[in-house]
């Protein structure tokens, strides 16, 4: 779950790392409120990256042009994310902007930070980045080690190894993917704080992190509503261009399923993984997620049953057929109770395609068909 | 045949729980060699009769037990990865899903330092078949052979497996590694184990897009794999960006496609398949025979 900048801003704050004064606000007039001097920095509040390029900061010079600015970057979409609200900070004399992030490092299997000493920029392209993998137990010495590394000394050094450990105890706090400071000010005066952060905290720690609790459904304002409704329902969903509709079970098998619909000439519409072990209501709530994707011709279903039990997808197969009969179907149903599915589909009159490449190439043949079939007047 | 036998003798973590409950049953029934259940509160009862323990200790002291399979909730996985550790237990399957990477990340560390194993988490577990069965596998679809598996997918694994086994071409050991970003055991550990496994005469490696290990196992097996090496990537039609099922399955910042993963692959000697059957028919090349049509 990504959080807003003014979210992320309040969790660096209750960790103890300065953030500049600012106010929130999801109306112009609210910027009355504003009770530091301008110019003013005010920045559009999306769930996403990029944002000063695409028009969302803007510096007004006083409360009459920022009332301007305001009421349009409100309206701001940013990449398909909409502006939520906006923050209103004031302008900092900068001296430098470092960039220092946590997050975790798969191929070594713990926790890094990734750092640098000229921030403020897209950190990808810099040839400035320092990395350190993070031992297991946290000691504050690895925090001055990276400021070290960065080049910082006297009360800078102390300064910026305080906020990296503080950095890595909220990451460790909150179930953190990625605690990220972008730019991280260090003032003319010698004050460093967080300009801007990042916070993704990890989807599977959501039910223990009470400091989260019921927050998703907010945070997902900008998926589409399809993916949106399957994450709410357990499952997983990826919209796709194409008009083949895709139901397996497991990630690597629905991954596969999909490019097998490609090297047999055919287009993926989406990816759904029904996941282990789904019951009839779940694997129906697949089939209707699949089904109302305006551009699907057929569902190709690709279920190998070891946890899952092919009599319940076999249940909930009988009952959308009857709910959306005139729907196109490509059944592929191996592994548990495989026997009795088959009989219960036998009666609603769905024919069962045992082996994959054959059950594919039948989806391909059926979806290039009714996309060459022209729409009735 | 590599990690477990039908000598390993298996404590399972959970046991009196759902899932842990009916594949304990489904691992006795397979002739895995389950000597004990673990459920706090529980010690003194019995699971599909096999007895119970309210520690792992007390069921390693009582058992010999040196394999433990975990099926307990997410939050509670590092605890009990933690109590097998220092049990003495040298190899652990850890098949919940949805455990948050920082525990793994710091259970990984304390297996590393106790010279433990750890399989998982989020995988199905380990089989050899005709021997014994550790996880949540499927055992009627595998069938003894010469081909090793190591996969990062559950339900892709018994695809394939499926399309071997009916093939001719039966397993020495399969192993689900498990689809989260963080993990226990690897590749390259996996790729040493059975390239020094005298009953394997070919590996087979399911990779996913995400991360960079695929490449890191290609560049391994040119180095130190002498076997035929049959390489699956799922995920060629998969979006950047998007997290497709497994936690570990996204393609970011340009890293972790399906090409970068199959060019590896190819530049490094292996036979890469595009389709489950074309893993059956590779490895049947590799075996020196004309692929079953």
């Amino acid at each position: 779950m990504n959080l807003y900048e003014y979210e992320a801003k309040k969790v660096f704050q209750d960790g103890g790392i300065t953030v500049p004064p600012s106010v929130r606000i999801t109306r112009p007039e609210e910027l009355a409120k504003v009770h530091f001097g301008y110019p003013l920095v005010l920045k559009c509040q999306v769930l996403t990256g990029g944002r000063g390029k695409a028009g969302g900061v803007k510096f007004p010079k006083d409360l009459e042009e920022g009332k301007k600015i305001a009421a349009d970057l409100l309206k701001l979409e940013i990449k398909g994310s909409k502006t939520e609200s906006l923050l209103a900070e004031p302008m900092l004399k900068i001296r430098q902007e470092v960039y220092m992030a946590v997050t975790l490092d798969r191929e070594r299997g713990c926790p890094i930070y990734i750092a640098s000493a000229e921030g403020g920029i897209e950190i990808e392209s810099s040839d400035s980045v320092v990395t350190m993998p993070i031992p297991h137990p946290f000691h504050p010495y690895v925090a001055r080690n990276l400021a070290g590394k960065l080049g910082f000394k006297g009360a800078e050094f102390v300064k910026i190894a305080d906020v990296a450990a503080r950095l890595y105890m909220l990451f460790e706090k909150y179930d953190l993917d990625l605690a990220e400071i972008n730019p991280l000010i260090i003032t003319e005066g010698g004050e460093v704080l967080a300009g801007d952060g990042k916070i993704t905290v990890n989807d599977d720690a959501l039910g223990r992190q009470k400091a989260f609790a019921g927050q998703l459904e907010k945070h997902l304002v900008d998926l589409p509503e399809r993916e949106r409704r399957a994450k709410l329902a357990g499952l997983n969903l990826v919209e796709l261009e194409g008009n083949i509709g895709i139901l397996c079970n497991g990630a690597g098998l629905t991954m596969a399923t999909m490019d097998m619909v490609k090297k047999f000439g055919g287009r993926p519409g989406n990816f759904l993984d029904a996941g282990g072990g789904s019951d009839q209501a779940k694997t129906l709530e697949a089939l209707e997620l699949v089904h109302d994707n305006p551009d699907c011709d057929v569902i190709l279903l690709n279920i190998l049953g070891g946890i899952t039990a092919c009599d319940e997808v076999a249940g909930a197969l009988v009952e959308f057929m009857k709910r959306h009969p005139e729907r196109s179907m490509v059944v592929r149903l191996r592994g548990n109770n495989q026997d009795i599915a088959e009989k219960m589909l036998a009666e609603s009159g769905l024919k069962l395609h045992p082996d994959l490449d054959e059950a594919v190439q039948e989806a391909v043949k059926i979806a290039e068909a009714k996309s060459k079939t022209p729409v009735s007047a | 045949m590599i990690l477990i036998d039908k000598n390993t003798k298996i404590v399972v973590q959970g046991a009196t729980g759902k899932m842990g409950s009916t594949h304990t049953k489904r691992m006795l029934d397979y002739g895995s060699k389950i000597v004990a259940g673990v459920t706090p509160g529980k010690g003194g009862t019995k699971i599909h009769g096999v007895p119970v323990f309210d520690s792992v200790k007390e069921a390693v002291d009582e058992t010999g037990a040196t394999c433990s399979v975990i099926f307990v909730p997410p939050y509670f996985s590092l605890d009990a990865g933690y109590e097998a550790l220092d049990a003495g237990i040298e190899l652990i399957v850890l098949i919940t899903e949805g455990v948050p990477p920082l525990d793994t990340a710091k259970l990984v560390a304390a297996v590393k330092a106790k010279g433990a194993r750890l399989v998982g988490p989020n995988c199905p577990g380990v089989i050899t078949p005709g021997e014994s069965l550790v996880g949540i596998l499927p055992g009627n679809i595998f069938k003894p052979g010469p081909v090793g598996m190591i996969s990062r997918s559950g339900t892709l694994t018994y695809e394939i497996a499926l399309a071997l086994s009916e093939a001719g071409h039966g397993q020495s050991t399969c192993v689900g590694v498990g689809g989260d970003p963080v993990k226990g055991m690897g590749y390259q550990e996996l790729l040493t184990l059975f390239e020094n496994d005298k009953s394997t005469e070919v590996i087979v490696l399911i990779g996913e897009i995400g991360g960079t290990a695929e490449e890191e196992a290609a560049e391994f097996v040119k180095k130190n794999v002498s076997k035929p090496v049959v390489g699956f990537i799922a995920g060629i039609t998969a979006p950047p960006g998007k997290r497709m099922g497994h936690a570990g399955a996204i393609i970011s910042g340009g890293k972790g496609t399906a090409d970068s993963k199959i060019a590896a692959f190819k530049e490094n000697g292996m036979r890469v398949a595009l389709t489950p059957s074309e893993v059956a028919q590779m490895v049947a090349e590799a075996r020196g025979q004309v692929a079953k049509a």
